[in-house]
């Protein structure tokens, strides 16, 4: 087990920038996803972590130790490919051998903690099957044991659900999660799925166009969304975001969304974080905490869809850059062309300053 | 559902309105429809065959003043075949163009290898080596024999260079020592032939998943480890053909050779090829020719055989 520092860490392909000056630092044991759209520079982080690639400048601790100049074989690092990167060619036994021996570990030793993994990832009758013919949940579990069985300081795992089909990814999300468990190694776990890194990971670092957004636990990131990327990227739909100017008014200060009208008055803490601001900012609120008024206090607007998903019902409000999504139970009355009065829960409303694109936070 | 409509046989059937198609019908029409095709293949393939076959039981020549079908008056029951067992001129050819293959092949694959090895990898000047190595594959093999030729002359330029090597003046009669004359065959042969294995090889070699190879390294494989269990095993199919291709192709070892030594000094480097040039157009005794060439089909052909079973057998197990 190990923690990992990465400090400063920036990665150039000719003139490109994939990776801008990165700082993170991931504890012992912790399951680490790195978030992002592609492009976003998680898959090169992960590389530089695993040495298959050379940072351009800034460090790579483990522990304290400082990677620079170790090769990949050398940096006790597990790693698991996309399409898991098995040896088809030979058997399950093989695979799972395949290091001990490479290291010249003595046949009885490797055939003990070949035994012993297989055991534990319940691969035990099928360890003389070729690795060609096997399902993809077979294929994941013979791919960490691979690593597993060098027991690895740090376990890197890039996008292994995403050659797996919807239904299947949720049992082998949970089986993942459940081996961590088990091993309790240091997991960095890169996707552009936001619901494996909510599902999965302790915390959760957004990147976005090779910069890091927000580290944070899945609940950070999903109620205090650092910036306007994180804020539109997770949760789906994403954070509501409508444009408007502060106002006071007599029950304290709201946002005037000028034809939407003037928002509800915001919570005192968020009120006071933005005391003396008077530049344009975003509203922003969930889908999910916002209810409906009657009359009273919130902001009407046109229904223009409704989407039926199942278990809960996304209504669509409005148009153009006033056009928000919500989501209510199925039973909500709402059709096309109704005018809906919505009101965001007040501790869910947040701002974010529409210039720099920062959350607006007391402090 | 796409509005893709199938159209079956039977549909067309229904959409010209003739009568159904039985299944044997079918199969008489494709049978008349290929017809020609099929004699054609049986005339360029069966029939040459087939006449070899007779004329290698008799004791026919271009000579004997009758056509071959009329061969069946020299049937000689097969003493082509017995003498060819007792020729020691033959089994002297046969062990000589043996010698050539153990030698020429192992050392055309392992050159090849490791010039592929070497070019899978990105280096400066890569693309216009690349050019220069293939070039001696392009050249007409009676030019090669020319070249080799000249450079083997005791005055030609590898005893110049052997004598700047040296210090010391180097005369060396390359193609008149029996051994030498073989040895300068051989050189010919790799150089010629090289090129070959090395773009068969590079493209089985790029065909390695890389994330396999990257995989193999996280796990602690040393370069040497990499290519011993994963690239090989995965190279595995081409490697059987290029090597069924280079055994096939240097058994029949000739246009270079003769041109550079005629198959002497003596016969120290007549291979099978050149014993049956010899055989057929200065003896012209046609009859045991056919008997030897058949001989030597037979042997390739379980070559062949071997290498096809061993490749359907690879591509059980895909990369």
């Amino acid at each position: 087990m190990s923690a990992i520092h990465l400090q400063n860490l920036v990665k150039k392909f000719g003139d490109f920038t994939a990776l801008k000056t990165m700082d993170l630092a991931i504890s012992d044991g912790e399951f680490m996803a790195l978030l992002g759209p592609s492009g976003c520079g998680k898959s090169t982080t992960m590389n530089m972590i695993a040495g298959m690639e050379e940072p351009t400048g800034g460090k790579i601790l483990f522990g304290d130790r400082d990677m620079a100049g170790v090769p990949m074989g050398r940096r006790g690092v597990g790693f698991v490919f996309q399409n898991y990167a098995i040896f088809t060619h030979m058997t399950v036994r093989q695979n799972l051998a395949y290091g001990p021996k490479m290291r010249g570990a003595a046949k009885a030793e490797i055939d003990r903690r070949v035994g012993a993994i297989a055991e534990m990832l319940q691969l035990s009758p099928l360890l003389d099957r070729k690795a060609d013919k096997l399902s993809v949940n077979i294929l994941q579990r013979v791919a960490i044991g691979r690593s597993a069985i060098m027991e690895p300081a740090i376990f890197l795992l890039d996008e292994p659900l995403s050659n797996v089909d919807a239904a299947f990814r949720a049992v082998m999300r949970t089986e993942l999660k459940q081996l961590q468990r088990q091993f309790r190694q240091t997991m960095v776990y890169v996707t552009h799925d936001q619901l494996e890194a909510m599902t999965m990971a302790d915390r959760i670092a957004v990147m976005d166009h090779g910069v890091l957004q927000q580290v944070g636990t899945p609940l950070e990131v999903y109620n205090d969304p650092a910036n306007v990327f994180v804020a539109r990227f997770i949760g789906a739909p994403g954070m509501n975001l409508l444009k408007g100017r502060p106002a006071e008014s007599d029950r304290g200060l709201v946002v005037d969304l000028g034809p939407l009208g003037v928002t509800p008055p915001l919570a005192g803490e968020l009120a006071a974080a933005m005391r003396g601001a008077r530049g344009e900012v975003l509203y922003g609120f969930r889908p999910e905490q916002a209810t409906l008024v009657q009359n009273g206090q919130g902001l009407a607007m046109p229904v223009t869809f409704v989407e039926r998903i199942g278990a809960r019902t996304i209504v669509h409000l409005g148009q153009g850059e006033a056009a928000v999504k919500t989501v209510f139970d199925n039973d909500v009355g709402l059709a096309i062309g109704d005018t809906a009065v919505v009101a965001p829960t007040t501790s869910s409303v947040r701002v974010f300053d529409a210039a720099t694109g920062l959350a607006m936070k007391a402090g | 559902m796409s509005a893709v409509t199938v159209m079956t046989s039977k549909d067309e059937v229904k959409a010209v309105g003739a009568k159904p198609v039985s299944r044997d019908e079918g199969a008489r029409l494709g049978f008349r429809l290929t017809l020609p095709a099929q004699i054609l293949v049986l005339f360029i393939s069966a029939f040459p065959l087939l006449m070899q076959l007779y004329i290698s039981v008799t004791d026919w020549s271009p000579l004997s003043g009758t056509g071959w079908w009329n061969a069946w008056s020299m049937w000689n029951s097969f003493a082509n075949y017995t003498d060819l067992a007792a020729d020691a001129r033959f089994w002297s050819a046969l062990k000589r163009t043996a010698i050539v293959m153990i030698v020429c092949v192992p050392a055309e694959f392992l050159l090849g290898l490791a010039l592929a090895t070497l070019f899978a990898d990105d280096f400066p000047g890569k693309r216009v080596f690349y050019s220069i190595l293939l070039m001696p594959m392009m050249v007409v093999p009676a030019v090669a024999g020319y070249m080799f030729f000249m450079l083997f002359q005791s005055g030609g330029p590898v005893n110049d260079i052997l004598s700047a090597l040296t210090g010391s003046p180097v005369t060396i009669a390359w193609l008149s020592d029996p051994t030498l004359a073989l040895i300068a065959v051989m050189v010919a042969d790799i150089w010629q032939w090289t090129p070959l294995m090395f773009l068969i090889l590079l493209a089985g070699l790029v065909g390695v998943p890389e994330d396999q190879i990257k995989a193999a390294t996280l796990l602690g494989a040393n370069p040497w480890q990499r290519f011993v269990t994963i690239v090989l095993p995965k190279m595995k199919t081409i490697i059987i053909i290029a090597l069924a291709i280079r055994v096939i192709e240097n058994f029949k070892i000739f246009d270079t050779l003769y041109i550079m030594t005629g198959g002497g000094p003596g016969v120290a480097t007549e291979t099978i090829s050149v014993y049956i040039y010899k055989l057929t157009t200065q003896d012209l005794i046609w009859g045991y020719v056919a008997a030897i060439a058949l001989a030597i089909l037979v042997v390739l052909s379980i070559v062949a055989v071997f290498a096809m079973k061993r490749m359907a057998r690879a591509r059980e197990v895909p990369a």
